[in-house]
């Protein structure tokens, strides 16, 4: 645990010490709140559905962005050998990495929060769903982020890490799409459904954006981003040989 | 406290290591030599548990790397090839990363990396980001880093790669006065900095050990002959250099130097002497033609078949 803990010490300072992780928040914010508050003056409603609506889309590009450089960034310059040559385990540099790059897009998560203060004093939001929408941005995040950290641990470039991360992003969204997974069904009757069932992450996304906290919804988010993460640690054992 | 027995490593087609075998005692240093490629790095990878070998076994103070790595891990302080650092940090928060992650900690880090600053003698950087140090002082950084948590064992990749002639003398140095205490690995594949450092020496070529000794010996084992030039101020010199004993050849060089040879264990300089007393000649030069490890090198390695391709 310790050693997570000094590892995650590492990593999030790791962030702040260029330019990047301001410009990154800042880009985050300025195009979720930009995106969200255009129409939302014309709409007249309390609430965030479109802000939630719009993160599965934006965080493909931008969770990436952030987990990109947790491995690809050690093996290009070296310091991957160091790391695996201290006294612990694979997963507890995983654990470090991932929970760093975490609490990172949950900086950035939280520089949203004026948004729902200003729905309260605007108007009377739907508290319930706003905190659903706020778990599933964090699990949503979650899950992303964990492909993004295997994505990372596959390569040596930062770029391809963070393009090959992007498209099993993209890949996971569009599973869950009902027009996509009726068009697989048009090629493999039944394919279509049975991916959008087991790995497509809309309809789990949509239940707790509208507030409902659904244990299924929570084991969908939990298991895979669980089997991403220990697939990064076998990969990482894996390279020994 | 080091056993490497019969390590096989191969990256595809290419042999890193052929069925590699060497051990080291406590306390003992080892010059690990060999060109690039020779397959010396990996051999350290293996030992440092960051790769494991396709066959054979490797055993640090008795424990087997494959069977319990984080043991072997914390044993040993590794300076990899090319000192990979964090380069966004300060060299006190890097100092400190790495102490805590080998399990330092309050006053025990405290004294550590006291101690790591003084001895690698980065006192004066200890507050710069690693990206604006000189190369030298990037290499001490590394060499903290390896000791800070008092390994017994050091294993260092290419420490004075890169390094100018001052920097070298520094880390030979530091490498010196661990010597007494602690276990020491480091390869090079500039030969002449094995010599100050250390008696003993592995040479690796093409993933074979092709020597494994004392340099002194292995000087002895690759010299065939004894070879001297000398410079005597006379026409017939040659003839009579050829007359002496033991001779078994004269080279005439130019300007009346010759390169007379000899059998190994065969000192002529007496003999040479006396001869030009005798026939009043004048002698300016006796030098003789040290064997040096690089020819230590060229000599051993063509014994063993290989070729010095890449050797600069």
């Amino acid at each position: 645990m310790s050693n997570a803990l000094t590892i995650f010490r590492r990593e999030f300072s790791a962030y702040f010490n260029s330019p990047i992780a301001y410009i990154f928040i800042i880009v985050f914010l300025i195009l979720n709140c930009g995106l969200f508050m255009t129409p939302f003056f014309l709409q007249g409603n309390a609430d965030m559905r479109d802000f939630f609506g719009n993160l599965p889309l934006f965080l493909i590009f931008f969770i990436p962005a952030v987990s990109m450089r947790l491995w690809a960034e050690d093996k290009s310059n070296g310091t991957f050998e160091l790391l695996m040559t201290l006294p612990m385990k694979s997963s507890e540099v995983m654990f470090g990495k991932y929970f760093a790059a975490m609490a990172f897009y949950c900086i950035a998560l939280l520089g949203t929060l004026p948004i729902p203060l200003m729905l309260m004093m605007l108007g009377n939001p739907d508290l319930g769903a706003i905190f659903g929408g706020y778990i599933g941005a964090i699990l949503l995040g979650g899950l992303y982020m964990s492909v993004g950290i295997f994505t990372s641990g596959l390569l040596k470039d930062q770029i391809t890490a963070f393009i090959l991360g992007m498209l099993a992003c993209f890949a996971l969204f569009l599973i869950g799409i009902p027009a996509v997974s009726a068009t697989i069904d048009g090629w493999f009757s039944g394919f279509g459904s049975f991916l959008q069932n087991a790995f497509g992450l809309m309809p789990h996304y949509q239940s707790l954006q509208r507030g409902v906290l659904d244990i299924s919804d929570l084991l969908y988010f939990v298991t895979l981003t669980g089997a991403f993460l220990v697939m990064n640690t076998y990969w990482l054992e894996g390279r020994k040989y | 406290m080091i056993e490497v027995r019969n390590v096989t490593k191969t990256f595809g087609p290419t042999v890193a290591l052929n069925d590699v075998s060497f051990s080291l005692r406590q306390g003992e240093i080892l010059g690990f030599l060999g060109p690039n490629g020779a397959g010396k790095s990996t051999a350290m990878k293996i030992i440092t548990t960051f790769l494991a070998a396709d066959s054979g076994s490797v055993r640090v103070d008795g424990i087997d790397v494959m069977a319990d790595p984080l043991k072997v891990r914390s044993l040993i302080g590794y300076l990899p090839e090319n000192n990979p650092l964090y380069v966004d940090m300060l060299v006190s928060e890097y100092l400190k990363f790495v102490g805590q992650a080998r399990g330092l900690s309050g006053n025990q880090l405290k004294q550590r990396t006291e101690w790591v600053i003084e001895s690698c003698g980065i006192k004066s950087v200890l507050h710069k980001s690693i990206n604006e140090l000189s190369k030298g002082y990037k290499q001490r950084t590394g060499l903290a880093q390896a000791l800070i948590h008092d390994p017994e064992i050091l294993i260092l990749d290419e420490p004075t790669s890169g390094l100018d002639p001052l920097q070298i003398i520094g880390i030979r140095e530091l490498i010196h006065s661990l010597a007494k205490k602690k276990t020491i690995i480091f390869s090079t594949h500039i030969l002449q900095e094995v010599a100050p450092v250390t008696d003993r020496v592995v040479i690796i070529n093409n993933g074979n050990i092709i020597a494994d000794g004392m340099i002194d010996d292995l000087q002895k084992q690759a010299m065939e002959t004894n070879r001297l030039f000398v410079t005597i101020n006379s026409p017939d010199a040659g003839n009579g250099l050829s007359d002496l004993e033991g001779v078994e050849s004269v080279i005439e060089l130019g300007n009346n130097r010759f390169e007379v040879r000899a059998p190994f264990d065969l000192d002529l300089r007496n003999d040479i002497v006396a001869l030009s007393h005798q026939n009043s000649w004048q002698l300016l030069e006796i030098q003789e033609a040290l064997f040096s490890l690089e020819d230590t090198f060229i000599a051993l390695n063509q014994n063993s078949g290989g070729k010095v391709v890449d050797y600069v």
